[in-house]
């Protein structure tokens, strides 16, 4: 299959979705069902490859891409993850222009508060799997205790617990 | 620290976050969060609240529509697909690397240990951002920031609701029930 046609078929899982893992039916019946030229498990390693890399769990289209079509591929694939968010900027620039208004300014409030409900929200199930021992949650406490009463960046908070992590497995007890 | 805000500044903030926040979108969504609005002031909430519902709106990955969004905001065109770019290709690279790499990525024991331990300090970093995000409202209205903040909550964990749909429904309430003072 080549690059170009396998970015419009990504494209077309990305651009028909609204979160990272949703556009996953669509390539599955795309490239493992019609065109056979990924298959089943290579499209679970790909999921599980995106949530143990940095960055979005949508860019598993990526190591899809990859598996289909080596590095050529793995860029076609991060090319049809990028092209639907530049749809935010018409969108941007439309209703950061209507919120001067009190009434809009109370509904952008609301939503700051909605988005933080939905953060936590998010953050549940995410804990549920990343937190499976007395160190993992010890680590996620202490990185929000941190974070919450110093200016400390997060990057540094995500190094020193990358360092915990490969202490732990030096000790012969990897977390 | 109340750093400048230049292209190069806002280009560091993305790599280093799009390099190295585990946990997905959400989490460097929070991290963002913490950067630009509570470490450099660079972004109000107010923007934030706008870049966070737009990110939603718009198809496809809402971390990259978010940090799109925000480059849009603080830089015009150019910050966007900055933002887009730097948010994306560090994570990718390391991506293709691992999938390269698949069966000895998952298979190292220290590695995998560090990436556990990176995505445990990502919880922390995504309870972090909530508490920033609701500390101001929970001062300013505590009853009407319960009010929203609580049927968000319930309505998304419970799957009643999709985000999208969470957000319409606090947005139509701030609009029917103006906050007094709304600023």
């Amino acid at each position: 299959m080549s690059a170009g046609l396998l970015y419009l078929l990504l494209l077309k899982a990305t651009l028909t979705s609204f979160s990272g893992l949703s556009s996953m039916p669509i390539v599955r019946d795309e490239l493992v069902m019609q065109y056979g030229v990924l298959t089943d498990s290579q499209l679970n390693a790909a999921v599980a490859l995106a949530r143990a890399a940095p960055g979005p769990f949508g860019g598993y289209v990526i190591s899809v891409g990859y598996f289909v079509g080596g590095v050529a591929g793995g860029i076609a694939g991060w090319l049809a993850l990028i092209t639907p968010a530049l749809l935010a900027i018409p969108l941007v620039h439309y209703v950061a222009r209507s919120t001067a208004h009190p009434r809009a300014r109370s509904l952008v409030n609301a939503v700051i508060v909605a988005s933080a409900a939905l953060i936590l929200a998010a953050t549940v199930p995410i804990a549920m799997q990343a937190l499976g021992g007395a160190a993992l949650i010890v680590i996620a406490a202490g990185s929000a205790v941190v974070l919450a009463v110093t200016g400390v960046d997060t990057v540094w908070v995500i190094a020193a617990s990358g360092v915990a992590g490969l202490l732990a497995a030096s000790l012969g007890a990897p977390l | 620290m109340n750093q400048k805000l230049s292209a190069r500044a806002l280009a560091r903030v993305f790599l280093r976050n799009g390099a190295f926040t585990f946990g997905g979108g959400d989490a460097t969504t929070a991290s963002l969060q913490r950067e630009l609005v509570t470490h450099h002031n660079w972004l109000s909430k107010h923007q934030f609240g706008v870049c966070y519902a737009v990110s939603r709106l718009t198809p496809g990955t809402n971390l990259l529509a978010f940090c799109t969004a925000v480059g849009w905001t603080l830089l015009g065109l150019r910050g966007a697909l900055w933002a887009l770019l730097l948010a994306s290709i560090p994570g990718a690279a390391v991506l293709m690397l691992m999938t390269g790499f698949y069966g000895a990525a998952t298979g190292n024991p220290w590695l995998m240990s560090a990436i556990h331990a990176a995505l445990a300090a990502a919880v922390g970093i995504m309870l972090a951002a909530v508490w920033a995000l609701l500390r101001g409202p929970l001062r300013r209205s505590p009853a009407r920031t319960v009010l929203v903040a609580l049927p968000a909550l319930l309505l998304s964990l419970h799957g009643v609701l999709s985000p999208l749909q969470v957000l319409a429904l606090a947005a139509g309430f701030g609009l029917v029930a103006p906050e007094r003072g709304a600023a």
